[in-house]
C-alpha cells in the first residue's frame, strides 16, 4: 500500500513540476506549482513528518503561491513565446546530464547500502519540535524572526514609488 | 518493494533537475523564480528523508526537520523580497523578460 | 683624542661641508666659500696636529666591517703610515692654499656654490684614497675622485668645450679603471684579502703568487688616473676647467693618486712588471716634453709639463724599486727606494706645479681670461709678485741645483735610472733639458719683453688671496729639498727612503743636473727671445713644429675608433634593446595582460541566462569533484 501511495504522490510532485518549467502562461505555471507542493506535502506525511507537512501547505502552497499569483496579476504578464530550439535542446541536455548523474550516484552502488527504515520514532510530534526550537536552536529561531522583520521592511522599501518613476504603477 | 531512502533521494534529484531545466530554459523572470522554488523544495525533501531514515529509536534525529523548518521560513522571506525586486524591475523596464534586461554588460 | 677619531674628522669635514653647501648654499656664494674654506682649514689643522705630536710615527691601522655578502666582506678603515702621512700633508697643505686662491680667483663667477661644493667633495674623495686601508675602499674613492673631476672640469656648463672635456676625462679614466678592477679581483682571488697590510704579509710569504699580470692590471688604473700613455689624452683637455681645479686636481693631487697607489701596492709588482712600468713612464715623459713646444695656451703648456713630470714619477717608481731589489744595502729600506724617489718628486711637483698653475691663474685673471702666451708679455712690470713667484716655480721645475726642490727629487730619479738602465737614463736626462727649455720659453715669452695686447697692458697685481698662496708655495718650491721645512714625523720617508748618490756619483749627478737645467734655460732665452710675438720654432723649423703639434695623432686615432667601431656596436646593441627588451619583454607582457583583460571582459554579457549557464558549468565541475571523477586529473 505504502509503495503505491509513494509512487502516486511522487508522480503528483514530478509531473506538475515539469509543467511549471514548460508552461507558456505564468498562471498555469503557478497552479501547477501549487499541485506540486501538495504532492510534496503528501510525501512528507508518508515520511511521518506531519508537522512539516502542514507547514508546507500553509506556507508554501498557501502563502507563496498566492503571492506569486498576486504579482502575476499585478504585472499582467501574458503568455511567453515558444522557446528557441537550440536553447531547449541545450537545457534538455543539462537536465539529462543531471538525472543520469543522480541515478548513477544513487543506484550505481558507490553510495553504499542506505539506511533501513526503523519503526516509527516519536520525534515527529510538534512537541519535540518545540522543545528543540526553544532550547538548543533558540538563536537560529530568534534570527529567523529577525529575518522576517527585515524582509518585511525590505519589501516595503523596495516597493515604494520613487520620484523618477514615470509609470502609473500602483502604490 | 520497500521504499528505501534511495527512492526519495531520486525523486529529490528529479525535482531539482526539473527546476534547473526551467531556470535554463525560461525567459520570464517570474517563471524562473518559480523553478527556483522547485529546486528549494527538492532540497527540503532530501533533508526530511535523511532525517527520517537515519533516526535510531532511542534518539530521534531532529536536525533535518528543524533545518527544513528554517528553510521554509527563509524561503518565505526570500520570495517576498524577490518579488518586490521584480516589481521594481518591471516599473523601470515595463517588462520582465530576461533578454531585455541587459544593462549590466561590459 | 684617538688617532682614528682625528682621521675621521679629517675625512668627514669636507663631506659635511659639501652636504651643507648642497642644502643651504647653492645660491649663497659667501656661505659656500666660508664652508669650503673652513673645511680645508679644519683638515689642515687636524693634519698639523697629527704630524706635530699626536702621531708617533708608527704604522696605525683601524677598520670596521661595512658590507657582508656571504663570505665576501667589504670593510672601511684607515691606514696611516709614512707614505700616507706624506700624501696627507700634501693634500691638506696644498689643498688649503688652493682653496684660499679660489676665493679670490672665482670672485666673478656666478656658480660659486656649485664650485665650492665640488671642491669639498673632491677633498673628501681624495682623502679617502689617501687614508684607505684596503683596495676596495680605495677603488670606491678612486671612482668618486673621477666623478669630482668630471663635475669640476665641466664647471663652465654652457661651453661645449668643457662638457666634452669632462666626458672625455671620465670615459678615459673608466677604461683604465676597468683593468684596475680586474686586477683587484685577481688579487682578491689569489690572496683572499684586499687589506693592504695583510696583502703585504701574504706577498712576503708567497712571493710566487704575485704575477706580472696582476701588477700590470693594477697599473691600468694608474694609466688612467695619472694619465700615462696611452691613456694620457684627457689631461690636456681637462684644462677647460677653472684654473684652481687644474692646479689642485690635475697637477698636485688627483693625478698623483696613481703614483701614490703604486707606492701603496709596490709588493704586488714583479720585476717584469716594474720594467714595463718604468718604460711607460719614460715614454710618457719624453713624448709629453716634445709636445709642449707647439702649445700657445699657457695652461696647455703646463698640462703637458704635468704629463711629463708624472712620467718621471712613474719611471722613478719602477726604476727605483728595481734598484732597491738589486742593491740591497739595508734590506728593509732599500725596497722602498722606488716609493721614496717617486713620492719625493710627487711632493716637490705638487709644490711647484700648483705654484705654476696658480701663477698662470693670477695672470689669466689679471689679463681678463687671455690665455695665449703670445698675447701676453711685459708682465714683470705690472705684476712683480706674480712674476717673482712664477720664476721660482720655473727654477724649481728646471731643477737648478740646490736652489730648487725639483733638483733634489729629479736627482734621485736620474740616479736610480743611471744605476739601472742606461737608455732610460739618457732619455730622462734629455727630457730634463727639454723641460727647462719649454718652461723657459713660457716664462720669457709671457713675462718679459713688452705687452703684446691691450689686456696685457692693463694687467695689475692680483689681490692678497691670490698672491699669498703663491708666496707660500714659492717658499716650498725653493726650499722643498731641505728637511727642515717638513714636520718631524714626515722626515723619515724623505730622509731614509729617497736614494742618494754616494761619492763620485754625487758630483757627477750635480754636474749633469746643472748642465741640463741651466743650459736649457739659457737656450730658451736665446732661441725665443724675450716677449716674442711669434714662435721661433714654428717659423724656422716647420716640420719639427708640426710633429710636436700633432702629439703623435693619439686623439685622432681614438676618435676614429669611436666613430667606426664603438658607435656601430652601440647602434646594434641599442637596436637589440628596443626589439627584445623593450618590445618583447616589456610591451609583450603588457600586451598579454591586456589580452587577458579583453577576454575576461567578455564574461560580462549582462544576460542572466548566460550567467546561469556558467553556474551550471561550475556545478558540473563541483559535482565531478565531489563524485570522485577528477581524482585522476588532479593527481
Amino acid at each position: 500500500m505504502r509503495e503505491i501511495l509513494f509512487h502516486f504522490f511522487a508522480a503528483l510532485t514530478i509531473v506538475p513540476a515539469f509543467f511549471v518549467a514548460t508552461s507558456r502562461k505564468p498562471v498555469n505555471a503557478a497552479m501547477n506549482m501549487m499541485v506540486s507542493f501538495v504532492g510534496l506535502a503528501a510525501l512528507f506525511v508518508l515520511l511521518e513528518t506531519y508537522f512539516l507537512a502542514i507547514l508546507q501547505i500553509l506556507v508554501y502552497a498557501g502563502a507563496i503561491v498566492v503571492l506569486f499569483l498576486f504579482i502575476i496579476m499585478l504585472i499582467d504578464a501574458g503568455s511567453s513565446p515558444h522557446p528557441r530550439l537550440l536553447r531547449f535542446l541545450a537545457s534538455l541536455a543539462a537536465f539529462a546530464l543531471m538525472v543520469f548523474a543522480g541515478y548513477y550516484l544513487i543506484f550505481g552502488g558507490g553510495a553504499g547500502p542506505f539506511a533501513e527504515i526503523t519503526a516509527e520514532a516519536p520525534g515527529n510530534l510538534s512537541r519535540t519540535f518545540g522543545v528543540s526550537l526553544f532550547t538548543t536552536y533558540l538563536l537560529p529561531f530568534q534570527m529567523t524572526g529577525f529575518m522576517l522583520l527585515i524582509a518585511m521592511v525590505g519589501v516595503i522599501v523596495l516597493s515604494r514609488k520613487f520620484e523618477s518613476d514615470e509609470t502609473g504603477g500602483e502604490q | 518493494m520497500t521504499i528505501g531512502l534511495e527512492h526519495y533521494l531520486f525523486v529529490s534529484v528529479l525535482l531539482f533537475a526539473i527546476g534547473f531545466f526551467g531556470v535554463l530554459l525560461r525567459k520570464n523572470t517570474l517563471v524562473v523564480f518559480m523553478c527556483l522554488e522547485l529546486m528549494l523544495s527538492a532540497a527540503i525533501l532530501a533533508l526530511i528523508a535523511f532525517s527520517r531514515y537515519n533516526t535510531t529509536p532511542g534518539a530521534p534525529l531532529m536536525e533535518g526537520n528543524l533545518f527544513v523548518l528554517f528553510i521554509i521560513a527563509i524561503a518565505a522571506c526570500e520570495v517576498a523580497v524577490g518579488l518586490a525586486i521584480i516589481v521594481a524591475l518591471w516599473r523601470r523596464h515595463q517588462t520582465v523578460e530576461l533578454d531585455e534586461i541587459t544593462e549590466l554588460k561590459h | 683624542m684617538e688617532l682614528g677619531t682625528v682621521l675621521s674628522i679629517i675625512l668627514l669635514a669636507p663631506l659635511v661641508s659639501a652636504g651643507l653647501i648642497w642644502m643651504f648654499a647653492r645660491q649663497r656664494a659667501a656661505l659656500a666659500m666660508t664652508l669650503s674654506l673652513g673645511a680645508a682649514g679644519v683638515i689642515l689643522l687636524c693634519s698639523g696636529w697629527l704630524f706635530f705630536g699626536l702621531w708617533d710615527g708608527a704604522s696605525y691601522e683601524v677598520s670596521t666591517e661595512w658590507l657582508t655578502l656571504g663570505s665576501f666582506k667589504l670593510s672601511v678603515g684607515f691606514l696611516l703610515n709614512d707614505l700616507s702621512a706624506l700624501m696627507l700633508f700634501i693634500v691638506a697643505f696644498v689643498g688649503f692654499w688652493i682653496h684660499l686662491f679660489s676665493v679670490g680667483y672665482m670672485n666673478d663667477d656666478g656658480a660659486r656654490g656649485r664650485f665650492f661644493g665640488g671642491l669639498s667633495i673632491f677633498m673628501f674623495s681624495m682623502l679617502g684614497i689617501v687614508l684607505a686601508d684596503n683596495l676596495f675602499m680605495m677603488f670606491i674613492f678612486w671612482e668618486l675622485v673621477g666623478f669630482s673631476s668630471y663635475m669640476l672640469i665641466g664647471h663652465y656648463l654652457h661651453t661645449d668645450e668643457a662638457a666634452q672635456a669632462a666626458k672625455k676625462a671620465f670615459i678615459v679614466n673608466r677604461v683604465g679603471d676597468f683593468g684596475f678592477l680586474i686586477g683587484i679581483i685577481i688579487t682578491y682571488w689569489t690572496f683572499g684579502t684586499v687589506s693592504l697590510t695583510e696583502l703585504e704579509q701574504a706577498a712576503g710569504i708567497r712571493p710566487e703568487a704575485v704575477t706580472t699580470l696582476m701588477g700590470l692590471l693594477l697599473f691600468c688604473g694608474v694609466l688612467g688616473k695619472s694619465a700615462q700613455m696611452p691613456l694620457h689624452v684627457w689631461l690636456p683637455d681637462a684644462m677647460a676647467g677653472p684654473t684652481p681645479i687644474s692646479a689642485l686636481i690635475h697637477a698636485a693631487t688627483m693625478v698623483a693618486a696613481g703614483v701614490y697607489f703604486l707606492g701603496r701596492s709596490f709588493f704586488l709588482f714583479t720585476e717584469e712588471a716594474l720594467h714595463i712600468v718604468a718604460w711607460v713612464g719614460v715614454v710618457t715623459a719624453v713624448s709629453a716634453a716634445l709636445w709642449a713646444f707647439a702649445q700657445r695656451d699657457i695652461k696647455k703648456i703646463l698640462a703637458y709639463s704635468t704629463l711629463s713630470q708624472l712620467g718621471y714619477m712613474v719611471a722613478g717608481f719602477g726604476l727605483g724599486t728595481l734598484y732597491g731589489l738589486h742593491h740591497a744595502g739595508d734590506a728593509q729600506t732599500a725596497l722602498y727606494y722606488g716609493i721614496g724617489a717617486s713620492m719625493f718628486h710627487l711632493t716637490t711637483h705638487a709644490f711647484f706645479k700648483a705654484l705654476l698653475f696658480l701663477g698662470s691663474g693670477s695672470v689669466i685673471h689679471a689679463c681678463h681670461h687671455e690665455q695665449d702666451i703670445f698675447k701676453m708679455g711685459g708682465l714683470y712690470k705690472t705684476m712683480p709678485l706674480t712674476t717673482l713667484t712664477f720664476a721660482a716655480g720655473v727654477i724649481a721645475i728646471a731643477g737648478v741645483p740646490f736652489i730648487a726642490a725639483g733638483f733634489f727629487s729629479k736627482d734621485a730619479i736620474l740616479y736610480v735610472a743611471k744605476s739601472t738602465s742606461a737608455p732610460a737614463f739618457y732619455l730622462l736626462t734629455g727630457t730634463a733639458l727639454l723641460t727647462a727649455l719649454y718652461m723657459g720659453r713660457l716664462f720669457f715669452i709671457a713675462f718679459l719683453g713688452k705687452p703684446k695686447s691691450k689686456a696685457a697692458e692693463k694687467a695689475h697685481e692680483s689681490p692678497w688671496t691670490i698672491v699669498l698662496p703663491l708666496a707660500v708655495l714659492a717658499v716650498f718650491s725653493i726650499g722643498g729639498g731641505y728637511l727642515i721645512l717638513y714636520p718631524p714625523s714626515l722626515q723619515v720617508l724623505i730622509h731614509d727612503w729617497v736614494p742618494h748618490p754616494h761619492g763620485a756619483d754625487h758630483q757627477l749627478m750635480i754636474i749633469i743636473s746643472a748642465v741640463a737645467s741651466i743650459v736649457g734655460l739659457v737656450l730658451a732665452r736665446v732661441i725665443y727671445g724675450a716677449g716674442a710675438k711669434t714662435d721661433k720654432l714654428e717659423t724656422t723649423l716647420p716640420p719639427v713644429y708640426a710633429i710636436s703639434k700633432s702629439r703623435f695623432y693619439f686623439d685622432e686615432i681614438y676618435l676614429l675608433y669611436i666613430r667606426k667601431v664603438q658607435d656601430r656596436l652601440a647602434d646594434i646593441i641599442g637596436f637589440l634593446d628596443t626589439l627584445v627588451i623593450s618590445g618583447v619583454l616589456v610591451r609583450g607582457t603588457a600586451g598579454a595582460a591586456g589580452l587577458l583583460g579583453i577576454v575576461a571582459r567578455r564574461l560580462h554579457t549582462g544576460s542572466v541566462s548566460t550567467y546561469v549557464w556558467w553556474f551550471f558549468v561550475g556545478l558540473v565541475l563541483f559535482g565531478a569533484y565531489a563524485g570522485g571523477f577528477l581524482e585522476g586529473i588532479l593527481k
